[in-house]
């Protein structure tokens, strides 16, 4: 008990030092001393004061908020399918999501141009959030009907693969510059959300997490298998759509601000249950949240390494990152 | 199971009051514009073939009007209005900007040759993908450290933007509103967006140095070199009016396996219609491009005369690429023209930059390549013959 609670004092210490490097960290020329007196009264500045107040700390929120959510989403389809590998996008959710978008930046000098342009900025955000519902209402209209769970996640993954098919398809019918700008979504990115979406992102996410900390009995049992929660007294039918819907809203949300995020979700659960040793998602559950936001404002201080003048995709960052640590996790247990 | 489906409604109906909601809290929505002008109307502009700005002048500010290419309605895309006196009232819809501007990002290639035209190059102190400018005072002041790369066009870097403090940013416009924009207007720093790739003809891409240069303050400047371009097009125009038998022409290369060919309404098509040459789609409707397969293009274009765009250097190359290309009847008779004669290693290419205000050049080229005798002494400027 003493060991975990040291671990936890680390790891939010980690959570700090890590929140406040990401804020130190960026392609413009500013000091350590600027940036602090930026956040704490003002610099005098008003460039400073601007890149800091008004984009470096919503990215640095954006992170966390990202981090912890696609983490918890991954940890729960883990439990739910019993399947290491699952993740927050088995649900075909943030396929969802890329169809919506691919549909949007595709169709948007179009007719249906006046109807878009009126959404105005957050045109992308609900495109994608739309993608993603639809995507969740099948799998919750499938999910009513079939008890097996792992029958349910091959559908999702189903769902999620004629979803990629259709967005290709888009695709190929694109001019290039369309192609490109909905490429350039598909990178990911933390910087996109402002202050004014950030409300929203907020009380999605964190409606959903604090859902999953209601459920963490209901996961508990759900590790010794559909059967005996059921003889335990757990109504795994309801238990399975609640997990799944926050599983989706939270995956859909945060791909719906900052793109696809690829990688972070799967191994972060690893992480925490190698890190403290246990399955319980009462500790299991605050270590990925903790863990899964230092890992993703790492990825956006790394990011912001310039190669060749650009900053690198933070999609690409998460997955270059997390494959070495789940490398080494699995090498020094030898096992999963 | 009544319960069920219950459940399944309700959440279903919470997620599309969620979507309704979202799109409820859409922040910039646009207000209706019902413009109260604030000064005294003095004339317009000229405008004689762009369709997407107008330029009216006021006794207290000068106005600038982007029209949005993808709504038919009167609703503008962006209004500029331009003030050289502080203490000059504006109305509040629309972008208030202090002329002259003295530093500009520009991350767009097109608006290089129209700066340097009214001799305001000097005032860009950021671009976007440097090592892809054709430019040599661009590139020499990014070597110097005077310009400032600010990255990837199509997602510039924020914070080096913000630093680079300029007094406005040239970004383009595409029909989605892009987060690069909305950010920099938010803290205060005036977009303009560039349009002049949506206009269908050579004459009114090179019209839009008459948008760009009243931010710097030299509109009689630009009025009398447009006048000039259009004068030189149109002689050039002209000589190819007596040309009785059309040469046809093809266009383009294979991009990831599509082969996208200009639309009838495009400014290619312009350009061959100008040049007088037959261009298969040339009443075709669209201002976009077409993507076609090799298949495609072999049976609509195998027979052709000329060939421009390709991306090859040399029929070798092109051999090379794919045996198919050997079919194409301009390959056999060696009338394959590429757009690298005056590009850098890294990828610059001046047929992307100068030429969208050098329009005449541009015939000129086409003409030279396919009636050789109506342009004896002319040299070709972007376009050359594959080896």
């Amino acid at each position: 008990m003493k060991k975990k609670s040291t671990i936890f004092a680390i790891l939010i210490l980690l959570l700090l030092v890590a929140f406040i490097c990401d804020i130190f960290t960026g392609n413009a020329p500013i000091s350590i001393k600027e940036a602090w007196s930026s956040l704490f009264g003002g610099s005098g500045n008003v460039i400073v004061d601007e890149i800091i107040r008004n984009y470096r700390l919503p990215k640095a929120l954006t992170a966390v908020i990202a981090g912890s959510a696609l983490s918890v989403s991954g940890l729960l389809m883990q439990t739910l399918f019993r399947n290491p590998l699952a993740g927050p996008d088995v649900l075909g959710v943030s396929a969802g999501a890329g169809l919506g978008v691919a549909l949007l930046t595709m169709l948007s000098g179009s007719a249906v141009y006046p109807f878009i342009s009126s959404m105005g900025s957050m045109a992308q955000v609900i495109a994608a959030v739309t993608g993603a519902a639809l995507v969740l209402i099948l799998i919750l209209a499938v999910s009513t009907r079939i008890k097996d769970s792992i029958t349910i996640l091959v559908l999702g993954m189903i769902f999620g693969y004629v979803a990629s098919a259709l967005v290709t398809i888009l695709q190929s019918f694109a001019d290039p510059d369309s192609l490109k700008v909905f490429i350039t979504w598909t990178f990911g990115n933390l910087g996109d959300v402002t202050w004014n979406k950030m409300p929203l992102l907020v009380i999605l996410v964190s409606a959903g997490l604090i859902l999953a900390f209601v459920l963490q009995k209901a996961l508990n049992s759900l590790l010794l298998g559909e059967n005996y929660a059921m003889s335990a007294g757990l109504n795994t039918k309801r238990a399975r759509i609640l997990i799944i819907s926050i599983s989706a809203v939270i995956t859909g949300t945060v791909t719906a601000f900052t793109g696809p995020i690829a990688f972070v979700g799967v191994v972060i659960p690893h992480f925490a249950r190698a890190f403290l040793g246990t399955v319980n998602h009462k500790t299991i559950l605050p270590a990925t949240i903790l863990l899964g936001s230092i890992l993703m404002l790492v990825c956006d201080i790394v990011s912001q390494v310039p190669i060749a003048n650009r900053t690198l995709p933070i999609n690409a960052v998460s997955a270059m990152f997390g494959a070495p640590m789940i490398v080494w996790i699995v090498l020094k247990r030898k096992k999963l | 199971m009544t319960c069920k489906v219950s459940n399944h409604i309700c959440i279903s109906v919470l997620l599309v009051c969620s979507v309704i909601i979202l799109s409820r809290c859409v922040s910039e929505k646009k207000h209706n514009k019902t413009t109260e002008e604030k000064g005294t109307y003095l004339y317009s502009e000229k405008i004689l073939y762009a369709e997407g700005f107008m330029v009216d002048y006021y006794e207290e500010y000068t106005k600038v009007t982007l029209n949005n290419p993808w709504q038919d309605n009167q609703e503008p895309y962006t209004v500029y209005y331009l003030v050289k006196n502080d203490s000059v009232e504006t109305p509040p819809e629309g972008v208030r900007i202090a002329v002259p501007i003295t530093s500009i990002a520009v991350n767009t290639f097109s608006y290089f040759e129209f700066l340097s035209l009214i001799g305001n190059l000097e005032n860009v102190t950021g671009v976007t993908d440097g090592f892809r400018i054709y430019n040599p005072e661009i590139l020499e002041d990014i070597k110097e450290g005077k310009i400032v790369d600010l990255g990837d066009p199509f997602n510039p870097n924020i914070e080096k933007t913000i630093a680079l403090n300029p007094q406005a940013v040239i970004n383009s416009a595409y029909a989605q509103i892009d987060n690069y924009s909305v950010r920099l207007n938010q803290a205060g720093f005036p977009v303009i967006y560039s349009l002049e790739w949506m206009e269908n003809s050579p004459l009114a891409r090179a019209e839009w140095i008459k948008m760009i240069a009243p931010f710097f303050d030299k509109m009689s400047l630009a009025d009398s070199l447009f006048n000039d371009i259009e004068q030189r097009y149109l002689a050039v125009k002209e000589i190819t009016d007596e040309v009785d038998q059309h040469r046809t022409v093809m266009t383009g290369d294979i991009f990831q396996g599509t082969w996208y060919v200009p639309g009838g309404n495009s400014f290619n098509a312009a350009l061959y219609r100008d040049a007088s040459l037959s261009y298969r789609y040339e009443n075709n409707k669209l201002s976009g491009s077409i993507g076609l397969d090799i298949e495609s293009v072999l049976t609509q274009f195998g027979e052709t005369d000329i060939w421009f765009g390709c991306e090859a250097d040399s029929y070798t190359e092109l051999a090379a690429k794919d045996s198919k290309y050997m079919l194409l009847q301009p390959v056999a008779y060696k009338q394959v023209f590429n757009n690298h004669k005056r590009t850098t290693k890294t990828g610059g290419n001046d047929y992307f930059e100068s030429a969208i205000a050098q329009p005449d050049l541009v015939l000129s080229d086409l003409v030279k390549a396919a009636y050789p005798d109506l342009l004896p002494d002319y040299s070709f400027t972007y376009i050359k013959p594959l080896n």
